[in-house]
């Protein structure tokens, strides 16, 4: 001790002789200029030092050719040379590759060193800089085993996450939880994506401490909180875009469309249709339903807190209008957020988290045949939009097609939401190694929505039409044998309500012994309630036929057609769950865990359900044998476990309904009877997923560089079908069903990787580059007994189906024929196996089986020809931070999946994509086939629709630039910074259709596209500023 | 108390509310919805569910084409060979464990005797005044849906008084013949015992009904006593006659008339679609036999399925009344008509069938080949008397003076002469009268089989296999009971 003071003596004297002393002061903030408290700021090689104040400020004594270092928990540290300057202003980035780095996992935390688990997080801010309407839109491609595809570009349209493949045909969303409260996965759009703090994705077995509802992974997000002993901290961002459609899809002009319109007739032996076919270009329906349109979205935060509690409350307004409809398609959201900490006592602080939510959504037809972009792509180039009184032109004599932009303007609905998410929790550390925690959380969402079907005529023999001429005189519609009423215009309103709310209490223990043997263990139980109800009503005759009248308050309350409908459910989940964790110096850790989960949706004889999970992981780099200058970290992970699905499990499925068909005539009128519908199941339980993960995480380059590999093997059994029964049970007369059964079996195995670079290459130039992959190998391993296949999504119109489950291929491949192009000439038709109805130009399709018949009546000649789920995803990420100026970009590709071409309405006068004028027009001019009236199969579903749907994209580039401290320090605000961005600014594919990031609503229904409303290409400006 | 400590305790509460919580609070009930668990609360709900169980008679449609079919008096007819296959394979005693229609028969009583076992399950719920008319009816359909199984499959699993999980099936096995038959007539007594001779409402089963299926099925057994029993107690005490004019009995106008023990109502406004043909309500028979691609007068165009064997038009007397009412010989009806144009489908013979087929102002709607308001007429007066007939000249002391009455009755309505042969000639006479009287009503085939004359008048057919029907083989898998096959198949 003696002889340390002394050498600091000696050291002091030596300073003083060399150099002058001199005072440096400045302050610390974070990458968002916020100020850090509590930094650690030494003198490099002395005991001089002090720690920033509350305000990130700090004053130090030094010699002027001293170095500074200044560290704090979570950032990097940083070394800066004094060079005689007075004020030293630093920004201390983050440590984002921190191997203590938290990680939420259930019911508790764990750092990434510790994790046994297939874990993967990304930062709000990585969040934030995307810009994004929608949370889901900022996770897509930032993690490795988790897809994102969105259901539609139109603003509020939903998104799909799917974390390691598709492993049932019903519900594959994974399961959400925002701050410990259970939030439902469809309901994202209310989430403002500046809220959040971090997520972690529980993609492996570990998620198992969620039992009956982990088989589809498991989302943690955490909101924005404040810190304690900090001073209040406001911060502003805006911005604002101008989105317009990012693709357009190629079809003929009026010109092109008459030549080959004349030639369609011509070959069979008909008059052509056009005189003269110099019709010019006619009407873009595109162009005219394709606009620009804005977006906006405004956040203010305050954060801080003080020796006791800590608080961040925002705000927000977001508003995006459709590039198809404009205001007719758009999505309005005002959020609030109130997150507060305490603490009580010593010992018990108490945590309330608050977000509120106000949604308002307009939507037109989309992505279903009839939507405003098929009847755009399907309707005639010579017809003009208005007619020469200023109405809107008729589709004439295209079946099922109308005016698009008559279809915008008939179109009247909004839906109005709100919404309440919350928690009050309490903690108490009772001593240093037991802690308890009790929280409620809760979601509240009413759901009011308007729709108008006003009295409109889109022409001859449309099936739309409400009215029966163009004079919008109603139609007749029949109530009682010979008793017509007029079907008049009608206003539907409803009412829904969404009532969720989770009791969790837990406690943790942890406690370390010898300094090696670290036990940690959970013990708790959950109870999770899920209702619901709503109310409808239709009314018929609104005043003036107008959407500002149509209220159900203004309408005939007389008539004869007005309906009410209502429902209302609940389900309800009890659990308990147990955790232990041992390691052993870090080096070698284990976990195992079992919940038991007992549900309200699951039969008498499966009410409860027991869900096991094991993990272990292995720090190599740990190991005394192991001294690779190479490797800085490197951990082998492993993880087994039993998990399930209830989501696709309506309430009380497992019960007989009374929806049969019992209506049978006494004294010649049908008298009311009741008959069971769907049969029940006293057996029917969960979806079952066991899930095999190995995993690899190493960094290297001094934690610059780190890499994570997994690979996973994931089997779903007991999926729910309604497979033929025995006849015994009596579920085949009028009305009734076959009872759901657990039978059925999906795989998914695959890789990911993940690789994530980070280095300060000087102190004012940072690098990130993040880089992850995903395969996904699907198979459908086990149908169940009396059910060869499941059909999905139709092709075109008519019973054709274009995808399917069955055993052997991934789940919802398409199902058709395959073409060898199209026939030359007669010879080759002869030559070839018998094929009905076929000619020199149409095309050619294989002899699957080989008996030398082409089967249009059955199935024997189909086989696989696509599937959506693609090969390989990947997300990549750059950002460069130099001097002020910050770049960053995000690359999402997409490989190997397919898409069906399902927006032609295949009929005569429709419009066709500019693709047909290959058509063939005699022996060897080309291999699409020709067009004809004539008799002929090219329109069954076969290959010849099946398109690549591989794409790499640009999400998301951002240039952005921060005023310096010596301009900003004169005004008042900590930190300015303003940028410029493009979110879809390219798309490079081969797809034809408007977009080839097009989900679905299920997993049979993926990849078919109907004219998907395509993402929009954004251009924005925005301004950060702290204050 | 300090407020450190109350807050410690809230703590507490909050912990173990959960976790004392037990598996209760995930027992509950759907709120605001009728399912079967919790319906059978009033009268009322009884009246429905035996409404609901009345409804699957409407599938009887495929008991008259395979009846007919099967037998010596029509051929499966259709569009081609490959339209509704089964029939066809039937037509040529050719059909085996897969056969859709054969499966339909099955699903259909089945589903039928769930919708009945479903009542009796909840029986004992409540009691209240005209229950038991409600129970008896469900005993009759009971006992007639089983009466259908028996009749085609031999050994089926009997299945009373509640419904089967699924997991349950394969713990069950076939139950002989004759206790199946125990229970349709035990069913049919019980019906008997309570209900009335009439029922103001038309479509409601009677007494008669339940007496005349029960001598039916009788006589299915050869229990010619039982049968002359019950048979002649209809004849005696019940309030039936035969309609006078057999040439116009068949018209919808002359529906539900003196002669009518038990019709299955239809009404012409509820159909079914193509896809499910075992959840049909319209009787689709009218419409499928209609005569193909027609246009003239009195008929309208069907699809000429289950038409009418010239062999069975020979046999008729020319002089017989009954002859043109059952079968339309179209030729002869085309010379009749200048005008008429038809079309021919598979197998076309010439012929009808005149008694089901749809005719100009008696077809339903939404689709009139899937739906008629014509009814079935499951069982006519006539046929009491011609089964009373029988039995009494059958049974262990004949009574053939009364047989011969019975007997003459029907040929004295058909302007045919009076009978006078006794003893087996008379059993003859009986057996032919019933073809004649019953021509294209579903029973022939039936009455080959248990009066053994089947293997001479079927070609194809094969005594000792084709008595009954092959058990669908999907349903012996689907059960997974390890059934055997019917002997033969």
């Amino acid at each position: 001790m003696k002889r340390t003071l002394l050498i600091q003596l000696l050291f002091m004297l030596l300073a003083v002789s060399s150099y002058a002393q001199q005072t440096v002061s400045g302050t610390v903030t974070d990458s968002d200029g916020f100020p850090i408290p509590g930094v650690n700021v030494l003198e490099k090689g002395t005991n001089n030092g002090t720690v920033t104040d509350i305000e990130g400020k700090y004053s130090l004594t030094v010699p002027s050719d001293a170095v500074l270092t200044y560290t704090y928990i979570g950032f990097n540290s940083q070394e800066v040379p004094v060079q005689s300057r007075s004020t030293i202003d630093i920004t201390m980035m983050e440590d984002i590759t921190a191997l203590n780095e938290v990680v939420v996992v259930g019911y508790g935390t764990s750092t990434k060193k510790e994790l046994t688990g297939a874990v993967a997080s990304v930062k709000g801010e990585s969040i934030e800089k995307l810009n994004v309407p929608r949370l889901e839109n900022a996770l897509q491609g930032q993690f490795a085993g988790v897809n994102i595809t969105a259901n539609s570009g139109s603003p509020g349209g939903g998104q799909n996450i799917r974390i390691r493949g598709f492993s049932t045909y019903l519900n594959n969303d994974p399961l959400i939880v925002v701050d410990g409260v259970i939030y439902d996965a469809q309901g994202l759009a209310s989430i403002n994506p500046s809220d959040i703090e971090s997520i972690d994705v529980l993609k492996d077995a570990t998620a198992g401490i969620y039992g009956v509802q982990a088989a589809n992974g498991v989302i943690m997000i955490t909101t924005k909180k404040g810190k304690k002993n900090q001073a209040a901290q406001v911060s502003f961002d805006g911005y604002y875009g101008v989105q317009e459609t990012s693709n357009k899809i190629d079809v003929l002009n009026a010109r092109e469309y008459a030549v080959l319109k004349n030639e369609m007739v011509v070959s069979n032996n008909g008059t052509p249709i056009f005189d003269n076919t110099n019709l010019g270009e006619g009407t873009d329906w595109q162009d005219e339903v394709f606009q620009t349109a804005p977006i906006q979205n405004y956040n203010l935060t305050v954060r801080g807190g003080t020796n006791k509690s800590s608080y961040s409350i925002g705000g927000s307004y977001f508003d995006q209008e459709g590039i198809v409809g404009g205001d007719k398609s758009s999505f309005t959201r005002y959020n609030g957020r109130v997150n507060f900490t305490t603490d009580l006592t010593d010992n018990l602080t108490f945590e309330n988290v608050l977000l509120y939510a106000n949604e308002y959504r307009k939507t037109l037809p989309e992505n279903v045949i009839g939507s405003v972009l098929y009847n755009a792509i399907n309707n005639s180039p010579i017809f003009e939009v208005y007619d020469e009184n200023g109405d809107f032109t008729y589709a004439d004599g295209i079946t099922d097609i109308i005016n698009p932009l008559a279809q915008i303007a008939n179109t009247f609905n909004e839906a109005r939401t709100n919404k309440l998410t919350g928690k009050l929790a309490l903690n108490w550390e009772i001593n240093e190694n037991f802690s308890a925690t009790g929280r409620f959380g809760y979601n509240w969402a009413n759901v009011k929505s308007r729709n108008f079907n006003p009295l409109v005529y889109y022409g001859p023999q449309k099936a739309q039409n409400t009215a029966d001429d163009a004079d919008l005189n109603p139609k007749m519609t029949e109530i009682a044998p010979g008793v017509l009423i007029p079907q008049l215009n009608s206003v539907t309103q409803s009412e829904q309500k969404f009532i969720d709310y989770n009791l969790d209490a837990f406690i943790n223990y942890e406690k370390t012994f010898n300094d090696v043997h670290t036990v940690k263990g959970t013990l708790g139980t959950s109870v999770f309630s899920q209702s619901s109800e709503g109310i409808f009503a239709t009314g018929y005759d609104v005043p003036y036929n107008s959407w500002e009248f149509a209220y159900l308050s203004l309408i005939d309350e007389k008539n004869f057609l007005n309906t009410n409908d209502g429902y209302q459910t609940e389900a309800r989940l009890l659990s308990y769950f147990i955790r232990g964790e041992y390691n052993y110096n870090n080096k070698y850790l284990f976990s195992a865990m079992l919940r038991r989960d007992g549900s309200s949706k699951f039969g008498a004889n499966n009410r409860i359900g027991y869900f096991p999970t094991f993990s272990g992981a292995w720090v190599i780099s740990d190991e005394d044998f192991f001294n690779s200058s190479f490797f800085d970290f490197l951990k082998l992970r492993a993880s087994y476990g039993v998990s399930g699905n209830d989501k696709s499990l309506d309430n009380f499925t497992y019960r007989a309904l009374l929806g049969g068909e019992g209506d049978y005539p006494f004294n010649n009128q049908l008298a009311n009877g009741v008959a069971i519908g769907t049969a029940g199941n006293p057996d029917l339980k969960w979806e079952e997923t066991s899930q095999f993960d190995v995993g690899l995480d190493f960094d290297l380059l001094k934690g610059a560089l780190s890499f994570a590999v997994d690979y996973y093997i994931k089997t779903t059994k007991d999926l729910l079908f309604q497979p033929d029964v025995s006849a015994l049970i009596g579920t085949y007369g009028a009305g009734s069903a076959p009872p759901f059964i657990n039978a059925g079996t999906v795989r998914n195995d695959g890789l990911e990787l993940s690789i994530n670079y980070k280095k300060n290459i000087s102190n004012n130039v940072n690098l990130s580059i993040a880089y992850n992959l995903t395969t996904v190998n699907n198979e459908v391993t086990a149908m169940p007994s009396g059910l060869d296949y499941l059909e999905g999504a139709p092709f075109s119109v008519g019973a054709n189906y274009a995808t399917r489950m069955e055993v052997g291929y991934p789940i919802g491949f398409f199902y058709g024929y395959k073409t060898d192009g199209v026939f030359q000439n007669q010879q080759e038709i002869d030559n070839s196996p018998t094929q009905l109805d076929a000619s020199p130009g149409d095309l050619k399709y294989q002899d699957i089986n080989g008996d030398g018949v082409i089967d249009f009546g059955g199935n024997s000649d189909k086989t696989i020809i696509g599937s959506a789920i693609p090969d390989v995803t990947m997300g990549f990420n750059l950002g460069v931070q130099a001097y002020g100026f910050d770049l960053s970009a995000f690359l999402f590709a997409s490989i190997g999946n397919e898409i069906v071409r399902n927006y032609e309405r295949q009929i005569p006068l429709a419009n066709q994509l500019a693709y047909r004028i290959d058509r063939w027009t005699g022996e060897g001019s080309s291999n699409e086939p020709r067009v004809t009236t004539e008799l002929n199969r090219n329109n069954v579903f076969s290959d010849y629709f099946v398109e690549d749907g591989s794409y790499l994209r640009l999400k998301n580039i951002q240039i952005g630039y921060t005023l310096p401290n010596r301009i900003t320090d004169n005004t008042g605000f900590e930190n300015v910074r303003f940028y410029v961005g493009a979110n879809n600014l390219f798309t490079l594919t081969e797809y034809r259709g408007f977009d080839p990031d097009i989900g679905s609503f299920g997993p049979l229904g993926a990849g078919v596209d109907l004219g998907f409303y395509p993402q929009p290409r954004t251009y924005m400006f925005g301004v950060n500023l702290n204050f | 108390m300090k407020i450190k400590n109350k807050l410690k305790i809230f703590l507490f509460m909050t912990l173990f509310a959960a976790a004392f919580s037990c598996d209760d609070y995930i027992d509950i009930e759907p709120e605001g919805e009728l399912d079967a668990e919790n319906f059978f609360r009033t009268p009322r709900d009884y009246d429905r569910a035996l409404t609901g169980a009345y409804d699957l008679l409407q599938t009887s449609y495929l008991s008259i084409w395979i009846g007919e079919i099967a037998s010596d008096n029509s051929r499966a007819g259709g569009e081609s060979p490959s339209d509704t296959e089964g029939l066809h394979q039937i037509d040529a005693m050719s059909h085996g464990g897969i056969n859709a229609e054969l499966r339909n028969i099955f699903r259909w009583n089945y589903s039928g005797i769930a919708r009945v076992n479903y009542i009796f399950e909840n029986e004992d719920n409540l009691e209240f005044e005209g229950k038991d008319q409600i129970m008896a009816q469900a005993h009759f359909l009971r006992a007639y849906y089983y009466s259908e199984l028996v009749k085609f499959f031999g050994d089926v699993p009997l299945i009373v008084d509640k419904r089967l999980g699924n997991d349950e099936v394969s713990s069950i096995q076939r139950t002989p013949a004759s206790q199946v038959y125990a229970q349709i007539e035990a069913d049919l007594l019980a019906a008997a015992e309570v209900l009335d001779w009439t029922n103001p409402v038309k479509g409601r089963i009677t007494k008669g009904a339940a007496l005349s299926l029960l001598g039916r099925v009788y006589l299915y057994q050869d229990k010619f006593d039982e049968a002359a029993t019950v048979l002649q107690q209809v004849i005696d005490e019940g309030p039936y006659s035969l309609f006078p004019d057999v040439t116009t009995m068949w018209l919808l106008e002359n529906e539900e008339n003196q002669e009518t023990v038990f019709d299955i109502e239809y009404v012409g406004v509820e159909g079914g679609s193509y896809g499910c043909f075992v959840c049909l309500e319209g009787f689709a028979a009218p419409g499928f036999h209609g005569i193909r691609q027609y246009s003239g007068p009195i008929y309208a165009s069907g699809n000429s399925y289950n038409v009418p064997t010239a062999d069975l038009y020979n046999s008729f007397d020319p002089a017989d009344l009954r002859r043109d009412a059952s079968v339309l010989d179209i030729v002869a009806f085309a010379e009749a008509n200048p005008g008429v144009e038809y079309g021919t489908g598979d197998q076309h013979t010439g012929y009808f069938n005149n008694k089901y087929i749809k005719r100009q102002g008696e077809t339903g709607a939404p689709d009139d080949d899937l739906t008629s308001p014509l009814n079935h007429r499951v069982i006519r007066y006539a046929d009491v008397l011609l089964m009373a007939a029988e039995a009494l000249n059958r049974k262990a002391s004949p009574d053939d003076a009364t047989a011969r009455e019975y007997l003459n009755l029907v040929r004295d309505r058909a302007d045919m002469p009076e009978i006078t042969a006794s003893g087996a000639d008379l059993t003859n006479a009986i057996w032919q009268e019933r073809r004649w009287e019953f021509a294209g009503e579903g029973l022939r085939f039936f009455d080959l089989v248990r009066t053994g004359q089947a293997a001479n008048e079927i070609e194809g057919f094969v005594a000792g296999k084709h008595e009954l029907f092959p058990i669908p083989q999907a349903e012996i898998d689907l059960a997974g009971a390890g059934w055997e096959q019917n002997s033969n198949y």
